[in-house]
């Protein structure tokens, strides 16, 4: 949107530049390690545990496989994949059989690991801030964040987590990157694909492995 | 006349698609997604996509080959500075006086010290760049969104936001301007707007389309949310309103 090295000499005497410039090397650690004040137990699970993700995506001494396995062994432990499958698949989850809802709580959890990690393998320099969070109720809450990158002047985007802890332990159920919830789209198309297959499940488990193999190669 | 020869031929164009919705009956659930055109929508985004393959992406290329950063930089900065008229009207139709204030402050700061609008000092004095359109207006005052459209060549759509993007262009200063080549300035001004869009979402869209089990699913979802976050204008959406898992 702006142009910051063009634009700033025509705003900022050179002085002014190189004592800014100062400020932020010094505060961008901080802003990288550092936790809001006061931050609630959802927001220091966010805030731990995603910084964790994006320093695998951007461990360049790791192969490719290796950055996979370990991002999806921490996505496991983080996510509650489950619950998310079975809300995907929206009214037809009363009509699937145990087995089936089962077959497709593991496809998914295979596609929604390789789809997580195409979506964050883009954000792997930028830097998690938490803003805050908002309670729905006593266990689960809407945690906020801004990602920064520290090479633009743009404004950082917006990505909210929903966190659950209803199970004892903080999960994370959905994600939203400038108000568009992860979960809420993927309900759409699977609901859209069973009304196209008569609801078939197991077209469904087919399809979502499929995807997750094409999506673990690499691309051109 | 030129102007008349282009709403006669978008006229024609909307007829058409009006008489493929009618002749399509939809599916309960089209119609419990509200998308009851949603047949004919897919052949529309269908006909988009090869527009793009073979028309847009091929000179979105050619834009990153010959066009230096700093100069897609600046022309983005210009395609925005142009929208800023029509930006400060729907903030102020809107009552968002603090941005109001913003638009107005770009128009002058980035008009001269800004080189046109090829820079954007604006920014560095605390006037960071946004976007507002009558689509949003409507929606602010009440106005509902209707069924999901795909238009021909602009992509996502629905009533609401048709006729806000016909409105926006109806109001906009640099379509009065009475000009000799004015056919030209529009439709060069919509040539490098495609380029600036689609250089700026094309792995987005990819990615999206590269995670989706149906792509016409996922992006009439993330459009209706993205235009969700927009209507708000920043403000948290109300817990409540998220589903239970």
């Amino acid at each position: 949107m702006s142009l910051p090295a063009l634009s700033l000499p025509l705003a900022m005497p050179l002085m002014r530049r190189a004592v800014l410039a100062f400020a932020m090397l010094l505060a961008t650690p901080m802003l990288a390690t550092l936790p809001a004040s006061a931050a609630t137990p959802a927001e220091t699970f966010v805030s731990d545990n995603i910084q964790k993700g994006l320093e695998i995506l951007r461990d360049k001494k790791l192969s490719a496989a290796q950055r996979s396995d370990q991002f999806k062994t921490l996505l496991l432990r983080l996510v509650d994949t489950r619950r998310i499958a079975l809300y995907t698949l929206g009214q037809y989850r009363n009509t699937a059989s145990p087995a089936d809802i089962d077959a497709f709580a593991a496809a998914f959890q295979n596609y929604a690991s390789a789809a997580y990690q195409t979506y964050f393998s883009k954000y792997t320099n930028q830097t998690l801030k938490v803003t805050g969070s908002t309670q729905r109720n006593p266990t689960d809450f809407v945690v906020h964040t801004q990602l920064i990158d520290p090479g633009s002047s743009q404004q950082p985007a917006v990505v909210d987590f929903r966190v659950r802890t209803d199970g004892g332990k903080p999960v994370l159920v959905d994600v939203a990157y400038e108000g568009v919830w992860l979960s809420l789209a993927q309900r759409d198309q699977f609901v859209n694909f069973l009304g196209q297959n008569n609801g078939n499940v197991r077209t469904l488990i087919a399809h979502l492995s499929d995807m997750a193999v094409s999506l673990g190669k690499p691309t051109n | 006349m030129r102007r008349g020869l282009v709403l006669g031929l978008c006229a024609a164009a909307l007829c058409q698609f009006l008489a493929a919705c009618a002749s399509t009956p939809p599916s309960p659930d089209a119609l419990a997604a509200n998308d009851p055109f949603e047949k004919t929508n897919r052949k529309v985004m269908a006909f988009n996509r090869q527009v793009d393959k073979y028309f847009v992406i091929p000179t979105v290329g050619l834009y990153f080959l010959t066009v230096p950063p700093a100069g897609r930089r600046g022309v983005h900065n210009f395609l925005g500075h142009l929208s800023l008229p029509i930006i400060f009207v729907n903030d102020v139709l809107q009552g968002e006086t603090e941005k109001a204030g913003h638009a107005l402050g770009r128009i002058v700061i980035n008009s001269t010290f800004g080189l046109g609008g090829f820079f954007d000092p604006a920014v560095t004095l605390g006037m960071p760049p946004h976007r507002e359109d009558m689509g949003q207006t409507l929606a602010v005052h009440g106005v509902k969104e209707g069924p999901y459209l795909v238009l021909p060549f602009f992509g996502p759509s629905n009533p609401r936001d048709a006729l806000g993007l016909a409105t926006d262009w109806a109001i906009d200063p640099t379509n009065l301007i009475p000009m000799k080549q004015h056919v030209w300035w529009a439709a060069g001004r919509a040539y490098f707007t495609i380029l600036d869009l689609r250089s700026q979402n094309y792995q987005t869209l990819l990615d999206i389309q590269r995670t989706s089990i149906d792509y016409y699913s996922s992006l009439r979802s993330f459009y209706r949310q993205y235009r969700q976050e927009q209507i708000r204008n920043g403000r948290k959406p109300d817990p409540a309103e998220l589903p239970d898992f």
